[in-house]
């Protein structure tokens, strides 16, 4: 272990960082689209009629909440290509980040189905009722009146999940992703493994700062949207 | 036994109490009347410190003490000698109605739980709901939980109870059983000081009506010198307000 | 990898990782420990607004809720053993820090950490209950602690429980991580029987399964225990 304390290192070592947010990022985005699809999915059959694939979306649910990120990583990681390889396909030159977005996709969906299942639910029946009488189709109701009022109630709980995913993240390094909390290994590796400290609290001050930003972003939208319900309501 | 003098309170730049005086005696039912905003609220919760005065003082039997600076001790004495009833009862969710009226007595009084119990139980006959001694908040309508909330009052043996709006959070079919049981309660000698705008109540139980406005006692007297020949301005125009035309015809 | 699961190493394995289940549940119980009556307190800071508790709170808790527990580890994990080398150099403690058992690390850091979950749900669940509760027990004469302890903790804890529970088992979870304090603990043992022969597959299916288990019992336990607080709301329910 290391006997000084350099807060030289701190400022340094942020720049060196702050490129490989990219690839933090690149995880994110990926995680959320397909999250958020496969979320949508669950979702309807958790609010759906048949008593199977509602135990399916919830049994899956609970599976997930129970599961490590980290362990599930691993599982990932190892077994598919392990399973792939029980049918001749050879997935051992796939790019890691592939995994870790599986990763994170299967974990994200898991909270967004919960999100958007509760968002859901959350909209008064009468409010399709009302939808289909005024002469709306089906589909026409829920694009043009459960969902953007589902949407408002969701956008918190959506956020949340979001930071969620960016702090489990972290954790892709561990399969040798080279994200920023990757590069910060790499450096502390090039350090010959002194001034650790240093690194982690820079990326701690990165990932803290990030984290504040996302928040205030979800406060904004959450403004910007209850505020377009309360113009609706006075006209 | 209760002496008020000078007393005030603010909020923010908003003076509610300028400068109220009071006074109480053993068996008095004592009503205030007053619109909304005249501080009635206040001054009760002023008495029981549930807010700390800005200023003034008070007698309570043997207790002295100045409403602003009165130590946590002292608070304390003064409030085994005063029980509340609350607008919105708030009876204590997580307990049963019986253990709703004994924790003042178990835990504030250390009256062992048996003899507490006992209490308890007269206490809840008394405004009928024998029936209800295990029944939780959330399963009693909201004139038998304020039902509660008095027997709750009465349990303690104060010196007086102090009674804040106990019908306004009642729904109107129900107002009737409470206020039947705060008339049984008067009866038997209870020293009350109650905040209402139930006039019949005022009218046909108080000793004494005390009109507010504005901070002030505007006006006190017996209820026929409240409403028969009220002699404020103030107090004329409030009655017109509140009371049918016909009123004085009933009296 | 290809040559299907190795069923011997998948049945050995489940009863390596788990006994690394003592561990996992003592860092968690002692965490909890400490996390829930100073996250109590910390939470009533925050709602009573008193001046310098309240700030350090709040930014207590945007550090460790704006941070992934990871970081956090390493943090604790390379700060604290310089500090304790510092002052046992200051007052000649023979004693060498490698000697420290990591499980205290792993009790500061999922401490620390759970402190800061259980500040936010105790701050909501202590919104819901009414400012009239505490004045009703005031009125029938119960000093401050007699109110808090008898009224108004019982009802905070029962709309807290289900985000308590959501926080254990986070918690659980979270002493995965906990290989990086080298603590021998559910993964960590795992991991290491697979290194022998690769056996990575088997080693994490059954790591998934101690932690599903665990997970579904502590889960299932907060359940039971939620029914029994909320009698008194069965109706409203």
């Amino acid at each position: 272990m290391e006997k000084y304390f350099d807060v030289t290192y701190i400022a340094e070592s942020v720049p060196l960082l702050l490129p490989f947010l990219k690839v933090t990022f690149l995880v994110a985005g990926l995680s959320v689209l397909f999250g958020t699809l496969l979320g949508f999915i669950l979702a309807a059959m958790k609010t759906g009629n048949s008593k199977i694939a509602k135990k399916i979306a919830y049994g899956y649910t609970t599976i997930l909440r129970c599961t490590p990120s980290i362990v599930l990583l691993f599982l990932t990681y190892y077994g598919i290509p392990s399973i792939a390889g029980n049918f001749g396909i050879n997935l051992n030159d796939v790019d890691k980040i592939v995994f870790v977005v599986i990763t994170f996709s299967l974990q994200f969906a898991a909270a967004m189905s919960e999100v958007i299942r509760t968002a859901y639910e959350s909209i008064d029946k009468g409010q399709f009722e009302a939808a289909v009488s005024v002469g709306l189709s089906n589909a026409q109701a829920y694009r043009r009146i459960i969902f953007p009022q589902a949407f408002v109630v969701a956008l918190p709980n959506f956020g949340n999940s979001l930071l969620e995913l960016m702090k489990e993240g972290a954790l892709a390094y561990t399969i040798g992703l080279i994200d920023i909390m990757g590069k910060a290994e790499l450096i502390i590796g090039a350090n010959y493994n002194t001034h650790a400290l240093e690194i982690y609290l820079a990326l701690a001050v990165v990932y803290w700062i990030l984290s504040i930003v996302i928040e205030q972003l979800f406060l904004k939208l959450e403004k910007m949207f209850s505020k377009g319900k309360q113009v609706i309501k006075t006209t | 036994m209760l002496e008020i003098t000078n007393i005030h309170k603010s909020f923010g730049n908003n003076e509610i109490l300028k400068g109220v005086d009071l006074q109480i005696d053993k068996g008095d039912v004592v009503v205030i009347l007053g619109p909304s905003g005249s501080g009635k609220t206040t001054l009760l919760r002023c008495i029981n410190f549930l807010e700390k005065a800005d200023q003034g003082h008070a007698i309570f039997g043997d207790i002295d003490v100045n409403l602003k600076t009165a130590s946590k001790k002292q608070i304390h004495e003064i409030r085994q000698k005063v029980a509340f009833v609350f607008q919105n009862y708030n009876l204590f969710n997580n307990k049963t109605a019986l253990e709703n009226v004994t924790e003042g007595l178990i835990i504030g009084r250390k009256v062992s739980k048996d003899e507490a119990n006992e209490i308890g139980k007269k206490a809840l006959d008394k405004v009928g709901l024998a029936e209800k001694y295990n029944a939780y908040p959330s399963e009693l309508s909201g004139g038998q939980q304020q039902r509660v909330g008095i027997a709750r009052a009465v349990a303690l043996n104060p010196d007086i109870i102090l009674f804040d709006e106990p019908t306004s959070a009642l729904d109107p079919e129900l107002v009737g059983e409470v206020l039947t049981v705060m008339r049984n309660i008067a009866n038997e000698g209870t020293t009350m000081l109650v905040v209402t705008h139930e006039m019949s109540f005022a009218k046909d139980v108080a000793n004494r009506v005390i009109f507010m406005d504005a901070g002030v006692v505007v006006e006190e007297g017996t209820p026929k010198d409240i409403f028969v020949n009220p002699k404020e301005e103030r107090t004329k125009k409030f009655l017109k307000r509140v009371l049918p035309e016909d009123y004085i015809f009933y009296i | 990898m290809s040559e299907g699961l190795n069923y011997q190493f998948l049945v050995d394995t489940f009863f390596v990782a788990l006994s690394g289940v003592p561990i996992a549940l003592l860092i968690t119980i002692v965490a909890l420990l400490i996390a829930l009556p100073l996250g109590f307190l910390l939470a009533l800071t925050r709602i009573n607004r008193i001046p310098v508790l309240n700030r350090f709170a709040q930014i207590y808790v945007s550090f460790v809720r704006g941070t992934p527990v990871i970081i956090q580890i390493f943090i604790i994990y390379s700060s604290v053993p310089l500090l304790l080398a510092s002052i046992f150099e200051k007052y000649n403690i023979n004693m060498n820090v490698y000697d420290v058992n990591p499980i205290w690390y792993a009790f500061i850091v999922f401490s620390l950490n759970t402190t800061a979950i259980l500040i936010e749900v105790f701050r909501s669940a202590l919104s819901t209950v009414s400012k009239g509760q505490l004045e009703a027990a005031y009125s029938v004469g119960l000093t401050n602690v007699q109110a808090f302890r008898r009224i108004i903790i019982p009802q905070t804890l029962v709309v807290a429980l289900p985000n308590i529970c959501t926080a254990t088992v986070n918690l659980i979870k979270a002493t995965s991580l906990g290989y990086a304090m080298s603590l021998q603990e559910i993964t960590l043992r795992a991991k290491v029987a697979a290194n022998v022969g690769y056996n990575y597959v088997e080693a994490y299916i059954d790591i998934f399964l101690v932690y599903l288990i665990l997970c579904s019992l502590v889960e299932y336990i907060f359940k039971l225990y939620e029914k029994r607080l909320r009698r008194y709301k069965a109706v409203n329910a």
